[in-house]
């Protein structure tokens, strides 16, 4: 890892360092389109926050915040989970079957649905995991790869088995709306999806602090050794991280189905980028639960400002992936820069 | 005649002070100790002066002219040689391609290998270091890869050469071999300084002697002038009483007996049917040059490695235990390198004191750490071991080595096991930690526990052991007792037994 051996208070004087390099350095390539930064930045600010900007960056949370959060656990059991993306198909799609297919009343629909998919999500990582321990195949390669098979399984199903003809598009058929996740509990700007991630997010948060569980896997990714010395098994826990790691992506693959776009479109999933932002934000917060929180938040918010920048001044929303990338690539730079001879 | 001269040198890290005004002059036809626990800056020093670091100030002459170093090579140019404690060597390639590496004697674009082999055979017999240019490093043994570590420096024109704990690899016999090739080399005209913290060696070859502490000198001393008692004085600023551990037999019932194990990689015998007992109330020691099988045969007590053959812990079969199960059954366990293996460094102190125990009812409830009750423990532990940490919330990895050494000791020893097994105690640990470990382990036998000792270190194996067992070549080829341990019975079954005499 990244400068693991940072304390706290250089780790967020780092981090900060890097946001504000990355911010300059991003001032520059707006300067030389010769356009502002200053009021890009403002707009992006703005957009984040204001109005329907703040509904709109909540929503994108909770993904964010999900797939970052799968990247994390794994990375700080020592594990690189690169494969989210097919974890995320795989749940998606199970969470799909279940709510088309599954013939029970419509809320135990939408609960087994999110079980299913939270199944699937980590058997898939947990494959990936046995590929490690039993061919040597590294967890980071084989989880990578996995993605492909997903991305070209769901998308032969879509297209063909499982398609709606009704539509030109190749995607399932809509849930039925009993199955689906509330946009809104009790006429609050707070969606079902909001509420399960926050759960999730406050156990791993906590397990992370306390449990010894958690503490177990913390170890085991500061010292391999040291923790297989000390007796833990780290075949069985590497699968099982690997297990909780993918499922967690499945989940979030069930609430982007379940919650937002109501049937799986080849494609849909992985359009946003969810987790690759999230890998980055992990990396961000040096795997630290609370900080890859804090980090994926912003990160969508400075997606969703974008969005509103490209709107209201024209120039194109990717200059906050660009922004995103250079906070990292500053991170990574870092220990270096200073490094005293 | 003053050959090296360096001054006031003076060099900060970060605002600490790692040589403070340090002065050191060495006669050409000397062989100059340089002493000091871990810590105190004598790296640095012997750094600053090979060209990897650049002094804050000071100055070094060599023959009366002032250096200035950017790099080791403006050292080397200027004769100033480095035997490092890990040889930066290619294993895989002959003697003479590693002598000449960067130095190729060429026939056209070729490298000459004649010319080569040749230079090296000159080399050899002109400094009494004779090697046989065509052996392939990998082969050769600890001594003579040194050997050629030393070639190195002296093909390069050395008139000054650091040995940088020359010793701490080295059998007995070879270690004469070296120090006989050292007065060699002193006697030729060349200055030598040696870089070691163990006293017998300094008095036994050197003529000079300079002690560093905290970053100062802090004594500088004529070998034929003073004792170890002076020695040890200058290093830790006070006085220690010399260890003495009382032997003792036991004839209890076994606490950990171990079968015909063996253990074997890919074909290759690493472990070869090692059977022994280690009884409660004693202390037994296992010797051997490394490379013969000590560290597998460990591993495969605790269940790291796959073995044959049979593991108990007084009557329970545990062969097929994992590690978790092992621990379980009553071993407690120092492994060898506290970095890699016994600690996560990056960890607080804490943390590291309570890990491998943290399901226990002491440490954690209902699957939930209890955290005050951890640092308490914590807190104990340091006192009572004399730990010198300000806080135990502290990453373990900021600690000197002999600190974080006696935090893995005092986390295994509280396990309360009645077996412990500790590889190389007291590696890299500065003196007046040594003694406390020591006294650590003798307490802990006299309370009856059965220790099982591995170290490289003969002389820590013969002060504390009740019984040494000697490994070669995966088997144990002696069991010494009583007079029989002494060094140079020891020594020569390291190197296999007596025939080799």
């Amino acid at each position: 890892m990244i400068a693991a051996a940072l304390d706290t208070k250089s780790r967020l004087a780092a981090i900060l360092f890097s946001i504000v390099a990355a911010v300059l350095l991003g001032g520059l390539v707006v300067g030389l389109t010769g356009a502002n930064p200053i009021s890009v930045y403002l707009e992006i600010a703005k957009g984040a926050v204001l109005g329907r900007g703040l509904d709109e960056t909540l929503a994108r949370s909770v993904p964010l915040v999900g797939m970052a959060l799968a990247a994390a656990i794994a990375l700080r059991a020592g594990l690189v989970n690169l494969g989210g993306d097919g974890q995320m198909l795989i749940g998606g799609l199970a969470a799909a079957l279940v709510a088309l297919y599954v013939p029970v009343p419509g809320v135990a629909r939408a609960v087994l649905a999110l079980a299913a998919a939270i199944c699937a999500g980590g058997l898939y990582a947990w494959l990936a995991a046995i590929l490690q321990l039993s061919l040597g195949i590294p967890f980071l390669i084989a989880s990578l790869l996995f993605s492909y098979i997903a991305r070209g399984l769901t998308s032969y199903l879509v297209r063909y088995p499982l398609r709606d003809p009704a539509t030109g598009m190749p995607e399932t058929y809509r849930v039925a709306s009993g199955a689906r996740l509330p946009a809104h509990i009790f006429d609050l700007p707070v969606s079902m999806a909001m509420i399960v991630m926050a759960v999730v997010a406050i156990v791993i948060v906590v397990n992370d602090r306390s449990g010894v569980n958690g503490f177990e896997w913390r170890m085991t990714g500061l010292n391999a050794r040291f923790a297989q010395y000390s007796g833990v098994n780290l075949s069985r826990q590497t699968q099982r991280v690997a297990f909780l790691s993918g499922a967690l992506a499945g989940l979030v693959g069930a609430l982007l189905i379940l919650g937002q776009q109501y049937r799986f479109t080849d494609g849909a999933l992985l359009a946003p980028g969810y987790t690759w932002s999230g890998l980055m934000a992990a990396v961000l917060a040096m795997a630290s639960p609370i900080a890859t929180i804090v980090a994926s938040v912003f990160f969508a918010a400075l997606q969703v400002g974008g969005f509103s920048m490209e709107r209201a001044l024209g120039l194109p929303a990717v200059l906050t992936w660009v922004l995103q990338a250079l906070i990292i690539l500053c991170l990574a730079a870092r220990p270096i820069l200073f490094r005293k001879r | 005649m003053t050959l090296l001269q360096m001054k006031g040198i003076t060099k900060r890290f970060d605002g600490v002070v790692a040589n403070d005004g340090i002065s050191l002059s060495v006669n050409s036809g000397e062989i100059h100790a340089l002493m000091g626990e871990n810590g105190a800056g004598k790296s640095t020093l012997m750094n600053i002066l090979y060209g990897l670091l650049k002094p804050d100030a000071g100055e070094i002459l060599v023959d009366g002219k002032a250096m200035d170093f950017t790099n080791p090579l403006g050292a080397i140019a200027a004769g100033i040689g480095m035997v490092h404690q890990t040889f930066r060597q290619f294993p895989d390639l002959t003697v003479w391609e590693n002598l000449v590496f960067q130095n190729e004697p060429r026939r056209g674009p070729l490298v000459s290998a004649d010319a080569a082999r040749d230079f090296v055979r000159r080399l050899g017999s002109r400094h009494g270091l004779e090697i046989d240019p065509d052996s392939r490093v990998r082969d050769l043994a600890v001594g003579i890869r040194q050997r050629l570590e030393i070639l190195k420096a002296l093909s390069r024109e050395a008139r000054i050469l650091i040995l940088d704990e020359p010793t701490a690899v080295l059998t007995p016999q070879e270690r004469d071999g070296l120090f006989t090739a050292m007065r060699e080399l002193a006697s030729k005209g060349m200055a030598l300084i040696l870089v070691t913290h163990k006293i017998p060696e300094v008095i036994a070859i050197t003529d000079q002697i300079t002690v560093m502490r905290d970053g100062r000198v802090s004594g500088t001393l004529v070998t034929k002038e003073t004792s170890e008692a002076e020695i040890i004085k200058a290093m830790v600023g006070r006085n220690v009483p010399p260890t003495i551990a009382a032997k003792v037999t036991s004839d209890a019932e076994p606490m950990l007996s171990v079968k015909e194990l063996s253990v074997r990689r890919a074909g290759v015998t690493i472990v070869d049917a090692v059977s022994f007992d280690v009884r409660p109330g004693e202390i037994v020691g296992i010797a051997g040059v490394s490379g013969n099988g000590q560290p597998q045969l460990i591993s495969a007590v605790m269940g790291l490695e796959s073995a044959t053959g049979a593991v108990s812990i007084g009557d329970q079969d545990i062969s097929r235990f994992p590690i978790a199960r092992r621990r379980a059954a009553g071993i407690s366990y120092v492994p060898e390198d506290r970095h890699l293996t016994g600690t996560a460094p990056a960890a607080s102190i804490a943390e590291n004191i309570v890990f491998g125990t943290h399901r226990h009812a002491a440490a954690s409830s209902k699957g939930f750490l209890r955290k005050d009750a951890i640092r308490a423990q914590a807190r104990k532990l340091i006192e009572r071991f004399r730990v010198k940490a300000a806080s135990e919330q502290l990453p373990i990895g900021s600690l000197s080595g002999g600190n974080m050494q006696k935090v893995v000791i005092a986390r295994e020893v509280e396990h309360g096991s009645p077996l412990i097994i500790v590889e190389e105690p007291t590696r890299g640990v500065d003196v007046g930690a040594i003694e406390f470990i020591h006294q650590t382990l003798i307490a802990e036998r006299d309370k009856g526990r059965a220790i099982l000792v591995v170290s490289s270190d003969l002389t820590e194996l013969l002060a504390l052991s009740d019984r040494i067992l000697v490994m070669f070549e995966g088997r144990i080829n002696a069991r010494l007792t009583g007079s029989d341990m002494n060094e140079e019975t020891v020594g020569r079954w390291m190197m296999g037994g007596a025939e080799t005499r």
